[in-house]
């Protein structure tokens, strides 16, 4: 009776709690609660501390209790009737994993001490006996060596098919995981123990000391009992709507009913679902526990359940203070050779979301409230690449709506998806993202069939797949569709030599002939790779190009069709730039081809004896941007020198030791003077996107000529040194996938969400023309955005979230691969996605996706770095990492006594490693003499564009050793995947022996062993062998090894087309150039001061210790 | 007499200063709403930013000459606030960053709305004070030092 009145205590205070909580409905669900349910409610004894959620029909709630300062979830579940746990969103289930680990138990321990990190210093026998004595030993054997958690079972060892696992008696865990890896330990155990397996479920009893009828019990390994003070969770079982529920938790005696529990449990249990996928090559692998077998295999594989049987991986450091290194395996580490994976976690239920590859979420679990979001410390965002090239056989639908017009709710203009749900037998959609109930029009109208869905549902892509792609009536233009316009701005100037520095005006003379040299073959290949594109431009009929090339002044060319020969024109008012002939400086490129050819075969030669120093950037950007801002267009930038005259000019601030740590640090990466910001804005306005290609080999002010870029939605292609006979190919392959690539023109992006979240910011290269409208003069498939995203209300009501992505643009490329008419139109590309709504944090971190976060981790890092010190962009990734994982050990940690061992989820295991590997990221490595001014800005800008796939084989390189592959006689074509086994990008990976190449999707460096054996370097390079390497460029020979290599290497290039992978040949201890090419890329090693790959684990680790 | 032509004189800048920044934040808002092109908004609010640079440093200035130390000392460090954003050229808004920096535009101004009113409404009282000193000058000569501060 007591205990009764404490309820209503307690339920009072509930209730009154959830008046606070708006979204709650109590009526139904308190008329449900029993007294059995009061009194474990009871036991909890502790403060509520979160929300009920009530589901309609079928009320059950969720609460939050805390416990000794841990978090745990607590369920209660209760169903009027039928049993329904079915529900998307069960988190009751999801709950259950923190509340039963109490119960986990010796038996993972033992496991991981047989996973093998060091057997000798703790022989794991020693604890058995004690741990036989039930539950006392947790807590001390804990102390000495951390438990490992219940979680999913990733121990390679154990692999066998999951009925193995199913002993028809219940069969105890311990014999199924731990004895593969530990079997001396437990021969003895299992046969003291009969097959009680399941004795975790006595999780009441638990609270007090357990039942004397456990402690009989011999599990040895398992103590089911585990430690007495979280046990208390337990009951929160109660349900009798679970199905695998232990029902004698309900009744206040607790009488001890493991054993016919369990046999009657035994029966039901069916593949275990957690079981699947785990063989890390990281011993972490905590065994499931029985319970968790129990469980998964006892209910349904609804959401909630898989969250139980999948838990987290943990990696095992040393737990001793002091002895921290010894305890870390460098091996056994996660490494993601496999390259990106892609999330798919989500499954059926969301089949119809659109392909990862456009629309990367950081989690696909919504937080369903502000507090759960405070909690998640990575980035809540998206990464987004709309026009990301879709292979054979998965290119986007195109849709034509004429008769129609684009059907999209009347008030948050969402666009018809496959998610809006048909009602009132078709005469009405219900939008997904506000749920406003629109018309559907007539000529759209379908009768809907018995279970609600149209009946010409296979004939409408745009109700069945995630991504579409509209054609735009007339409403959508604001003119008719652009022509493809190519505006090419070359900089004649010799280069790199500045007036107003004495030193190099008396230099000059010297330096003019080296780089004057220099200076026509890069005309030369400018020319010729824009010739021979001519013919591939997109929308060839309509393609218009011009040229203007400048050097103290600009020339501009007129190549009316009339003409045989180009005009050039010379402009010298830089203050007053004004256009001569505005009519015929951009032509036709059909019409005028002969002129534009005559023109390009004359460029290198026209300013072979150039000696101007000047370079007019400014001025002659103007000019460009008069030319061409009447149609919009690309405009490419060809910069060999730092601007020095008229508007725009820059100063040589150069890259002062100096300035490095202190508060200015920052202001060298930004730009310097504000025209070029204006002059991109300015230039987005009209439609005009900037990619600029900067050659010179001195500082060129990466960070101020990347701004025009940056903000016109272009890239920055940066060759530092160029030379024509090595980079030449690099450039032509490059330009000349500018120019060919898939483009949308005159473009804006916009994402919308569903009530209740907002992106907020924006990352990439872009301009935002409203809060949330991106402006992309021109857009293609190798660019990506980034976005975060925040809650606007502190409870999310809905149960999915959804995103759509739609980009409206102008598409000219209708000559090949397109089928439609030649004059471009305007189409609107859209994904759409959906994610449940978590309220289990634990739920949203199994669900991250480490490649968005890691994409926009970058992103942030890097903006970052242009407002605060390089040290202060590096320690900010570092300390949301550390965050993130003290938050997910937090919510296990207690439980499971995890002591020395680092957890985290799976899908994160990679991510320590990718924000080292960004840390020491060009953009972001070192301080001054690390990398070049020019090198990191560079690369800064690169990296806001990349996809997530690329951006993550930046950070994590490709290493592959190919001498073998070379030697062999014979190559078939299955050969090539086998050879392409990527190695740890460590020096302990480069054998002397070997020949390796190293990919990052920007360069290919070949390394060559110091032992190599002669005949192969000879074979590859011919007479070159002999000659230092930095001379040599990888050619094809006539022996089938270079051919073999050039094939690899091709094969290699075409898996990524984005960038022109260069060759370096870099030979075993040549210095520096193995250490710039090779050495400082190697991201888990030391280099320089930065920590390698194990230092960051144990560092990470005792920060995330530090206070949790 | 002079007195009351000086605090007329404040008023009529702080008039001013209220006007740009009310307008700057009317601009914002519009903005953010997506009322107001980018382009326009901001080139809207750079046209009178400086405008109100120098009219605040008059109005600092005026009170310094006036000997009005007290207050001088409360308009100082806005001034300073200006002149510094001036050397870093950060005074005027960035086109291509403007949605970024929006909220903390925003705030900027609302404090200098506020900081402006109170110089408003000081001038407001100083005025009256002085008009009333001016009509009957003896009875309230005790008051009018009270305020002299």
């Amino acid at each position: 009776m007591e205990a009764q009145e404490y309820m209503i205590m307690y339920l009072t205070q509930a209730r009154l709690e959830y008046q606070v909580h708006e979204e709650i409905i109590l009526g139904p669900w308190l008329s449900l609660i029993t007294v059995e349910d009061l009194f474990m409610m009871h036991l909890f004894s502790l403060g509520w501390d979160k929300t009920i959620v009530s589901y309609g029909e079928v009320a059950f709630g969720v609460f939050w209790v805390k416990w000794n300062l841990t978090v745990s979830k607590v369920v209660l579940l209760k169903t009027m009737g039928t049993e329904n746990p079915g529900r998307p969103t069960s988190s009751p289930f999801a709950a259950a994993p923190p509340t039963m680990t109490p119960f986990s138990a010796s038996g993972p321990m033992v496991g991981s001490e047989a996973s093998g990190f060091r057997p000798p210093a703790q022989p794991p026998q020693n604890t058995m006996p004690s741990i036989s004595s039930g539950p006392v030993v947790g807590p001390r054997v804990s102390g000495f060596r951390p438990y490992n958690p219940p979680a999913r079972f990733s121990d390679p060892s154990v692999t066998s098919p999951p009925t193995a696992y199913i002993p028809p008696t219940g069969g105890t865990s311990f014999q199924r995981y731990p004895a593969p890896q530990f079997p001396s330990a437990h021969q003895a155990p299992p046969t003291g123990a009969p097959p009680i397996g399941q004795p975790p479920f006595q999780a009441p009893a638990g609270q007090a000391s357990p039942p004397a009828s456990f402690r009989t019990q011999p599990p040895v390994p398992l103590v089911p009992m585990g430690s007495p003070p979280s046990s208390v969770n337990a009951p929160q079982f109660s349900s009798d709507s679970l199905p695998f529920a232990p029902r004698m938790n309900f009744q206040p005696p607790f009488p001890p009913m493991d054993s016919s529990y369990s046999t009657a449990r035994a029966p039901l249990q069916p593949p275990l679902p957690g079981y699947v996928k785990q063989a890390n090559a990281v011993s972490q692998a905590p065994p499931v526990t029985p319970f968790q077998a129990q469980q998964g295999g006892s209910a349904p594989p609804i959401g909630g359940i898989q969250g139980l049987a999948e838990d987290f991986s943990s990696l095992s450091l040393g737990s001793v203070p002091g002895s921290i290194d010894s305890g870390l395996n460098p091996k056994a580490l996660p490494r993601p050779l496999e390259g990106d994976m892609e999330p798919n976690s989500l499954g059926d239920a969301y089949s119809m979301n659109c392909n990862p590859r456009y629309l990367r979420l950081t989690t696909s679990a919504m937080p369903g409230s502000q507090s759960l979001l405070s909690r998640w410390h990575f980035p809540l965002g998206a990464v987004v690449c709309p026009l990301a090239e879709a292979p054979d056989g998965e290119e986007v639908p195109v849709i034509n709506f004429v008769s129609t017009g684009i059907i999209r709710c009347r008030r948050c203009r969402t666009y018809v998806n496959p998610y809006v749900t048909f009602t009132d037998s078709g005469r009405k959609w219900r939008c997904n993202i506000c749920a406003l109930l629109n018309d559907v029009p007539g000529d759209y109208f379908a009768q809907l069939d018995a279970t609600g869905r149209r009946i010409d549902l296979d004939q409408r892509p745009e109700l069945t797949k995630g991504s579409v792609e509209f054609v735009a009536p007339t409403e959508y233009m604001v003119r008719p569709p652009m022509p493809p316009l190519y505006f090419f701005l070359i900089d004649v100037s010799v280069s790199a030599v500045r007036s107003g520095m004495w030193s190099y005006t008396i230099a000059s003379g010297l330096v003019h002939a080296l780089l004057d040299m220099n200076d026509k073959v890069l005309g030369k290949v400018v020319a010729q790779t824009i010739k021979s594109c001519l013919d591939e431009l997109p929308g060839f009929p309509r393609t218009q190009v011009g040229f203007i090339t400048f050097d103290s002044t600009i020339h501009f060319y007129n190549m009316k069709s009339s003409l045989t020969q180009p005009q050039m024109m010379v402009v010298s008012d830089l203050d007053d730039i004004f256009v001569p002939l505005p009519d015929d400086l951009l032509v036709n490129l059909s019409e005028s081809r002969s002129v534009v050819e005559a023109f390009l075969d004359s460029l290198p030669s026209m300013f072979q004896d150039n000696v101007n120093v000047e370079s007019a950037l400014g001025p002659a950007v103007k000019a460009a941007f008069m030319v061409m801002s009447q149609l919009g267009g690309k405009l490419l930038i060809f910069q060999n020198t730092m601007p020095s005259l008229g508007i725009g000019r820059l100063k040589l601030r150069g890259d002062d030791l100096r300035v490095y740590g202190t508060d200015k640090e920052h202001a060298l990466r930004i730009p310097e003077d504000p025209f070029y910001k204006n002059m991109a804005a300015e230039c987005t306005k009209y439609q005009i996107g900037v990619n600029v290609y900067a050659f010179s080999e001195k500082y060129t002010d990466i960070a101020s000529l990347g701004a025009l870029a940056k903000y016109s939605g272009g890239q920055i292609y940066y060759y530092p040194s160029f030379q024509s006979a090595t980079h030449g190919e690099k450039l032509r392959h490059e330009l000349a996938r500018d120019l060919t690539r898939e483009t949308a023109w005159e473009a804006v992006m916009r994402i919308r969400c569903g009530k209740g979240i907002r992106f907020t910011s924006y990352h990439g290269n872009f301009m935002l023309r409203s809060t949330d409208l991106l402006a992309l003069p021109a857009v293609d498939c190798d660019k990506a955005y980034g976005a975060q995203l925040s809650l606007e209300e502190t409870l999310l009501t809905s149960q999915t979230v959804y995103f759509q992505v739609a980009l409206l643009f102008t598409e000219v490329l209708l000559t090949v691969k397109r089928y439609t008419a030649s004059c471009g139109e305007r189409r609107i590309r859209v994904h759409t996605a959906a994610v449940p709504v978590v309220a289990d944090l634990g739920e949203m971190y199994r669900q991250a996706d480490t490649g968005a976060i890691v994409s926009l981790f970058a992103r942030l890092a890097i903006e970052k770095s242009l407002s605060h010190k390089l040290e202060d962009a590096r320690s900010s990734v570092q300390l949301r990492i550390v965050k993130a994982l003290r938050e997910y050990r937090n919510l296990y940690a207690v439980q499971h006594r995890l002591g020395g061992r680092m957890i985290y989820p799976e899908p994160l295991k990679f991510l320590p490693l990718y924000g080292l590997a960004l840390c020491k990221s060009a953009a972001l490595r070192g301080g001054y003499a690390d990398v070049q001014l020019d090198d990191r800005c560079a690369a800064g800008f690169t990296m806001m564009a990349l996809p997530v796939n690329k951006m993550l084989k930046l950070l994590y390189p490709s290493l592959i050793r190919v001498d073998e592959y070379l030697l062999k006689p014979s190559a078939q074509a299955d050969e090539f995947k086998n050879i392409m086994k990527r190695l740890p990008l460590t020096a302990e990976s480069l054998d002397a022996r070997g020949l390796y190449v190293y990919d990052d999707g920007f360069r290919f460096v070949v390394w060559f062993g110091r032992m190599l054996s002669p005949d192969v370097a000879m074979n590859l390079l011919g007479q070159d062998a002999a000659v230092e390497l930095s001379k040599v460029t990888l050619g094809k020979h006539d022996t089938e090894m270079s051919r073999k290599l050039m094939g690899l290497l091709k094969k290699l290039r075409e898996s990524d087309r984005s960038y022109y992978q260069l060759c370096n040949l870099v030979r075993q201890g040549e210095q520096p150039r193995e250490g710039y090419f090779l050495l400082t890329n190697l991201v888990e090693d030391q280099i320089a001061g930065t920590s390698g790959y194990s230092e960051w684990m144990v560092q990470l680790h005792r920060q995330v210790q530090q206070s949790a | 007499m002079w007195s009351l032509i000086i605090w007329i004189l404040c008023l009529l800048i702080n008039l001013g200063l209220l006007a740009i920044v009310f307008y700057a934040l009317l601009c914002l808002t519009d903005l953010e709403v997506d009322q107001l092109d980018p382009f326009v908004a901001t080139a809207n609010i750079n046209r009178w930013i400086l405008p109100e640079f120098v009219l605040q440093a008059v109005l600092s200035i005026l009170l310094l000459l006036t000997g009005h130390w007290i207050l001088f000392l409360l308009a100082v460090p806005l001034t300073c606030y200006h002149a510094m954003l001036f050397i870093r050229r950060q005074h005027l808004i960035d086109v291509t960053e403007v949605f970024r920096n929006l909220n903390t535009d925003k705030k900027h101004r609302m404090i200098k709305l506020g900081v402006y009113m109170i110089f408003f409404t000081i001038c407001i009282f100083r005025i009256g004070a002085g008009i009333l000193a001016l009509f009957n000058s003896e009875e309230l000569d005790i008051h009018s030092s009270f305020l002299e501060f």
